[in-house]
């Protein structure tokens, strides 16, 4: 019952950070954390693909883990790196067998320790974006239930990452719409504000708004800017084009 | 969304049909949603900050009159909606005590009776609104404010994506099929700074509370003052 209460805690933590604004790093230390917490195991580690598709560390729950996960990174080869390839579970001991697999990670990750790993792919349908990764000082591999529940926290951590990814892309747009239309505004008042101060029309003064902007090669929205702002004044406007078109 | 409400497939088959008959993707937008939210016209708002950046598309000439009063007033069910992020219904403008005295006023003088405001989000990015407005006064279904929850969705994500596609720092041109009327606005509020010694937000103020103290629409004042006709001085 208490692992029950303790996986039910750990879901709505998550959950919570799903809805919230949150640090993508920050969210996968705690999971590695909590994965450490609540099954058997002695290290976690969560390393995601970048643009490329390279793998990347990215979390852990110590510094040994830390330096585990950049040797396989370094030497190309893993269970972390099959699980991310081929979007399969990894559970293994490192035995002989594990040597055969993986010849320069396995006698490495005994030196340091350990002595059976686990690595899940993060997927969400056809889109495997990176590895959690389980190490343990124990040769016992993961119990099924230990594989279901980590299983789960790497569905979540995935679903939160590329929930974010949206998120932010989402909000990256709306800032450029909202700032594509602000310029627009800006630039329309500027073109009221020059076409009073030197009593010409608006497109005279849109004219010459963009003359002085392409001598001074500045962007015509920055001009405007100035313009409004009143660190440009509207008669400079005139002085430097040459012979505007009426 | 819900079991037996509509689905954003089937809005945007719908607007798809109207954008058939050619009309710009933001009209038939809002047609589509005259067609199957029980409502007799729309109108769709972008709102950035707490300036109204203006209508992108109307279902016809009555909702065109009332998005001039709102945009105008900067005032009603709409903006109501954009500020809190909810949606925001009157369902009876004759009835009401506080809320928006102005914009009830302008319209009902335009024939609307009832105006529901959807906020235009996508998680909680909110970038405008969706207003539905109707000839007679009475209150959305449930099935009705869940169908139009989906509308104001699709039009949401409709909006980022043309804007997503678009080179930076210019607004997508599909969001540009609007009526020019409104850069006259700002060109209006450029030479009212100068010709009233102030800034052009308050000139902004001033150019509204010409228009609506001689029940003009802003566009045409702000076409008179931007081609020099008119001074608020």
């Amino acid at each position: 019952m208490a692992r029950e209460r303790e996986l039910l805690t750990t879901f709505i933590e998550f959950a919570d950070t799903l809805i919230d604004e949150y640090d993508v790093v920050e969210f996968l230390h705690r999971l590695a954390e909590r994965c450490v917490e609540l099954v058997d195991a002695s290290e976690a580690g969560i390393m995601l693909a970048d643009r490329d598709g390279e793998l990347r560390y990215v979390a852990s729950s110590s510094e040994r883990m830390r330096l585990i996960e950049l040797f396989e990174l370094q030497h190309e080869q893993g269970p972390c790196l099959d699980a991310f390839r081929d979007g399969v579970a990894v559970h293994s001991p490192l035995d002989t067998d594990a040597d055969t697999r993986w010849p320069r990670f396995a006698p490495h990750a005994r030196d340091v320790g350990f002595e059976s790993v686990s690595a899940l792919p993060m997927r969400l349908r056809n889109e495997v974006i990176g590895a959690l990764n389980l190490f343990s000082s124990s040769p016992h591999l993961l119990t099924d239930d230990d594989r279901q529940v980590v299983q789960a926290l790497a569905d979540i951590a995935t679903i939160g990452i590329l929930q974010e990814r949206t998120l932010s892309d989402v909000r990256v747009v709306a800032s450029q719409l909202e700032v594509a239309l602000e310029s627009r505004v800006v630039i329309e008042q500027a073109k009221g504000i020059v076409a009073e101060r030197n009593s010409v029309s608006i497109d005279t003064a849109f004219t010459l708004l963009r003359s002085y902007s392409r001598a001074h090669n500045a962007l015509l929205s920055q001009t405007a800017h100035d313009i409004i702002e009143g660190t440009l004044a509207a008669s400079s406007l005139t002085n430097t084009t040459k012979s505007p078109p009426t | 969304m819900a079991v037996n409400g509509l689905e954003p497939e089937r809005f945007a088959q719908i607007v798809a049909d109207r954008v058939k008959e050619d009309r710009d993707p933001l009209s038939s937008l809002c047609l589509a949603c005259t067609d199957v939210l029980g409502v007799t016209g729309a109108g769709l708002m972008l709102i950035s900050g707490d300036k109204s950046l203006g209508c992108i598309g109307v279902s016809d000439d009555i909702a065109a009159a009332v998005e001039e009063v709102e945009y105008t007033l900067g005032e009603g069910p709409c903006i109501a909606a954009y500020n809190d992020k909810i949606p925001v219904f009157d369902p009876d403008l004759n009835d009401d005590g506080e809320r928006w005295p102005e914009f009830r006023q302008g319209a009902l003088a335009a024939g609307v009776v009832a105006a529901f405001g959807f906020p235009l989000l996508v998680d909680r990015v909110c970038i405008g609104a969706l207003n539905l407005y109707r000839d007679r006064a009475g209150s959305l279904t449930e099935r009705q404010v869940g169908d139009a929850l989906v509308a104001a969705d699709v039009a949401s994500r409709t909006v980022l994506t043309w804007q997503a596609d678009a080179p930076p720092g210019m607004v997508a041109w599909q969001l540009e099929a609007v009526p020019n009327h409104r850069v006259e606005v700002h060109q209006a509020a450029g030479r009212i700074s100068v010709q009233a010694a102030v800034s052009v937000d308050d000139a902004l103020v001033l150019l509204r509370a010409y228009a609506f103290s001689r029940s003009r629409p802003i566009s045409d004042v702000a076409r008179d003052v931007a081609e020099g006709r008119l001074r608020l001085d």
